[in-house]
């Protein structure tokens, strides 16, 4: 199997795109002189390949990337090489041979962070428990395979367990969601409390992806 | 990073332009710096990072310690909008505050059509437009590049514009900068210094009168201004600085690779092309410091591409063993090495076919012109033999396609020049018959014509750019005798903005009151069709009483007092006009290395003037 990066995207690192983030690494690891397999074929270039793409403008601090380490560098040396020739806000935490599939990586860990910061309205708590207190919350997600331009999700299938917890100009939302086949972008969590609750709209919402889990709940890696 | 900023980026495309912190991207503490510079690029940060000029001057002004540089491009029209929405003033990438608060911002001209652009980043800066409406000696605006060498449409915007080369003559304003704040001069009084130093015009130091017709009767220097402003060049490549540490964009931009600079001029005098005159004398590296800096700069960057950058990179003396030194170091590592701007001749071919070892896309030639006459008038010399047997070498190794480039309205121009176009491209295209090993994959030749835009310094700075429907005629010309050819496809350039940059290219001062018009009626972004309005252009010459025929359409007095009579980028006006006058003839002019034609640009170069 191939071997595997856990790594952190934070900052102005935010914003770099998926495309773009397996270029940079394409680079860094180029940089840092650590020798990667390549692809075969008429373009060879170096393999990577990033687990769950997160979206531009999340932050992370447990993102996989796949690759092949070729012979001469040791699993210990790569996250402090690494990190140093990545942009600001990357940060490669550990280096090691993947042992589990892929598939088995079951639900995420999101951090939403709600910000009111003319001080938040004492009832967006109530009216957030409420919509995810629901038996289900169905809304329409943009979806480019089918004909009406969009599907049917239902939210509450896909949330496996929430925290919720206020302070007095945030609200921030704790929740574990199925992470593939299908996974639930937390955007939606958001669209759903500001369409339910227009009059709780918060200022800005952040996201945070604080963990990648399998299906008992424990860390992936 | 800046909570505002923070705010706009989810709502807006590409929000990785907008945030800095890339590798290499550098970041210093201001409190231990003594200078800050905003240099700023008028175009989108994918077109901004990819030029080599703004990589050199950054790297140049940050290994002072005493300096800080950091970049600014020009944000796409969402980006504005937010920006504006929320009160967010132009910044610096690295650092995030707004550049009003910077000591020197400074502009990268290289295309008059983002001029716009500099006064829309102006005002999103919140710094006032004019210079005379700036009576602080900070933040000065200064601007290079190539446009400054005809910089008058600008002219009341900018405090100083900076001739030619910038390596040196940026760390001595400075210099001279820091003075003047120690020492708390007046801004009038920084510019009457500033003006001293070479290659530095100040044009508040001079004043333009007109004669009746609109043509300038008189350029007159003020406060001991020197009449003429020579450009500065960089004497010796090989001690020149070359950013082999340069900043690694975490997005895609234009031109994504190491760029190598193998020498600086060209040696063909091709009579239309101002770089050509521009960047004279020419100057070489060293291949073996060259090969140093390319392996270097890949190892830093990770880049798995390299370019090779020069007007006429076949010209360059030692390109074979350049590129063996390269490629020995490129092939086994899959880094990927071109070389544009090559002519169309049999040695380049070869190289190419080297270089190439796995991607056989289309080849790029400029013949500029249809037949040998033409080509001999604008001094091209390029012997349609030698086409095509670059075409038949690339076409027996594999190559299937060629793009044809050419202008319509050089002067001399005649209808048997224009079909000359249709027959090149035909027998170009029986060299494909000819010479394919594959004629089932069939062939793709494109004729590419634009409209020629004269420029100054150049041979054709006193001829008449074609009126519009001649253009469209000498088009649809071309178009109908190439309309029974299958296999090859016509494009011709839009007329519009090559007409605005024909005003422009050679406008005088009058022009920047119809720049403020056409910015202030929401002119931006110019040189991208999705904003540029050709009518609000035209609009915004009847609102300021002027004749835009006048600029493009004109044939000059060999006497005439251009309005670009101050800068000189070292060639002579003279030589310039006999080059002309040869064009007349059909006369060529043996390149540079033939025979010295006494140009005047091998005065620039100290102890010895040979060009090499």
């Amino acid at each position: 199997m191939a071997d595997r990066l856990l790594f952190s995207k934070t900052g102005r690192a935010k914003y770099i795109s998926h495309l773009d983030l397996m270029r940079t690494f394409q680079r860094a690891f180029a940089r840092a002189k650590i020798p990667i397999k390549h692809t075969e074929g008429f373009n060879p270039h170096p393999f990577v390949s990033i687990a769950l793409p997160l979206s531009v403008g999340y932050s992370s601090q447990c993102e996989i990337l796949e690759f092949g380490l070729l012979e001469g560098t040791s699993y210990e040396e790569v996250p402090a090489r690494l990190t140093a020739a990545m942009p600001e806000g990357i940060v490669v935490h550990q280096c090691y041979p993947a042992q589990r599939k892929l598939k088995e990586l079951a639900s995420l860990n999101y951090i939403m962070n709600f910000e009111y910061p003319e001080g938040r309205p004492q009832a967006a708590e109530p009216a957030m428990r409420e919509l995810l207190g629901r038996e289900s919350l169905v809304v329409q997600k943009k979806s480019n395979k089918s004909k009406k331009g969009y599907t049917e999700v239902d939210l509450i299938s896909l949330i496996r367990g929430w925290n919720l917890e206020c302070q007095s100009d945030t609200m921030t939302l704790d929740a574990v969601l199925s992470a593939q086949n299908p996974g639930l972008n937390p955007e939606l969590i958001r669209a759903a409390f500001c369409q339910a609750y227009p009059q709780f709209a918060p200022d800005f919402v952040t996201f945070h992806r604080r963990e990648v889990l399998d299906i008992e709940g424990k860390p992936f890696r | 990073m800046n909570r505002t900023l923070e705010h706009i980026l989810p709502n807006v495309q590409k929000p990785a332009r907008y945030t800095g912190g890339e590798y290499n991207a550098v970041v210093k503490d201001k409190q231990t710096v003594k200078t800050r510079f905003a240099l700023c690029f008028p175009d989108t940060y994918e077109i901004g990072m990819s030029n080599l000029g703004c990589r050199i001057l950054y790297g140049l002004m940050n290994e002072r310690k005493d300096v800080w540089c950091e970049r600014c491009f020009a944000p796409w029209g969402d980006m504005e909008e937010e920006m504006r929405r929320e009160g967010l003033l132009l910044y610096g990438l690295e650092s995030g505050d707004p550049i009003s608060d910077f000591d020197i911002i400074g502009f990268s001209l290289g295309y008059e059509m983002a001029y716009s652009n500099v006064l829309n980043m102006l005002d999103l800066a919140e710094v006032p437009l004019r210079s005379a409406d700036r009576p602080d000696l900070t933040p000065l605006v200064v601007a290079g590049g190539t446009c400054c060498y005809n910089p008058e449409p600008l002219a009341p915007f900018i405090d100083f514009f900076s001739l030619g080369e910038g390596e040196e003559v940026t760390l001595e304003y400075i210099d001279l900068y820091q003075q003047a704040k120690e020492e708390g001069w007046s801004k009038e009084e920084f510019l009457r210094e500033v003006a001293k130093i070479p290659g530095i015009y100040v044009p508040s130091l001079y004043d333009v009168t007109y004669h009746e017709d609109g043509t300038v009767a008189a350029i007159t220097p003020k406060d001991e201004a020197p009449a003429t402003v020579t450009k500065r060049i960089v004497q010796d490549m090989n001690k020149s600085y070359f950013p082999v540490k340069t900043i690694i964009p975490s997005t895609e931009i234009v031109h994504d690779r190491v760029m190598l600079e193998l020498f600086r001029g060209c040696i063909r005098g091709c009579r239309f092309c101002q770089a050509g005159y521009a960047y004279r004398p020419v100057r070489s590296r060293d291949p073996k410091l060259l090969a140093e800096y390319g392996k270097a700069a890949c190892e830093d960057s990770g880049y798995q591409e390299m370019t090779l950058s020069s007007l006429s990179s076949t010209d360059y003396p030692c390109l074979m063993e350049l590129c063996d030194d390269l490629l020995d170091y490129c092939a086994p590592r899959d880094i990927g090495l071109s070389l544009p701007s090559l002519r169309a001749d049999t040695f380049s071919m070869n190289l190419m076919e080297r270089l190439q070892r796995v991607r056989k896309g289309g080849l790029t030639f400029a013949p500029e012109a249809g037949t040998q006459r033409l080509r001999d008038a604008i001094n091209k010399n390029l012997r349609e033999e030698d086409l095509l047997q670059s075409c038949r070498t690339a076409f027996s190794g594999g190559w299937s396609g060629v793009k044809l480039y050419f202008m319509l309205g050089l002067p001399t121009e005649t209808d048997e020049d224009v079909l000359g176009i249709a027959d090149l491209a035909r027998k170009v295209y029986f060299a494909w018959r000819e010479c394919t090993p594959n004629k089932a994959r069939g062939v793709r030749i494109t004729v590419s014509t634009s409209w020629f835009v004269p420029k100054p310094h150049t041979a054709f700075q006193w001829d008449a750019q074609i009126p519009v429907e001649e253009y469209q005629r000498r088009v649809n010309l071309l178009r109908d005798a190439l309309k029974r050819d299958k296999s090859i496809t016509y494009n011709w350039h839009d007329p519009e903005t090559s007409y605005l940059e024909a005003v422009f290219s050679r406008g005088d001062r009058r022009l920047a009151d119809v720049l403020e018009w056409a910015w202030a009626h929401g002119a931006k972004m110019d040189s991208w069709s999705e904003y540029f309005d050709f009518q609000r252009w035209m609009d915004a010459l009847s609102a300021c009483g002027l004749d835009g025929d006048f600029y493009a359409h004109r044939v000059r007095e060999k006497d005439e007092v251009f309005p670009w009579s101050v800068p000189s980028v070292g060639v002579s006006r003279d030589f310039l006009w006999r080059e002309r006058e040869l064009c007349y003839q059909s006369q060529t002019t043996p390149d540079c290395r033939t025979r010295c034609s006494g140009c005047g640009a091998n005065k620039l170069l100290t102890g010895g003037g040979r060009c090499g």
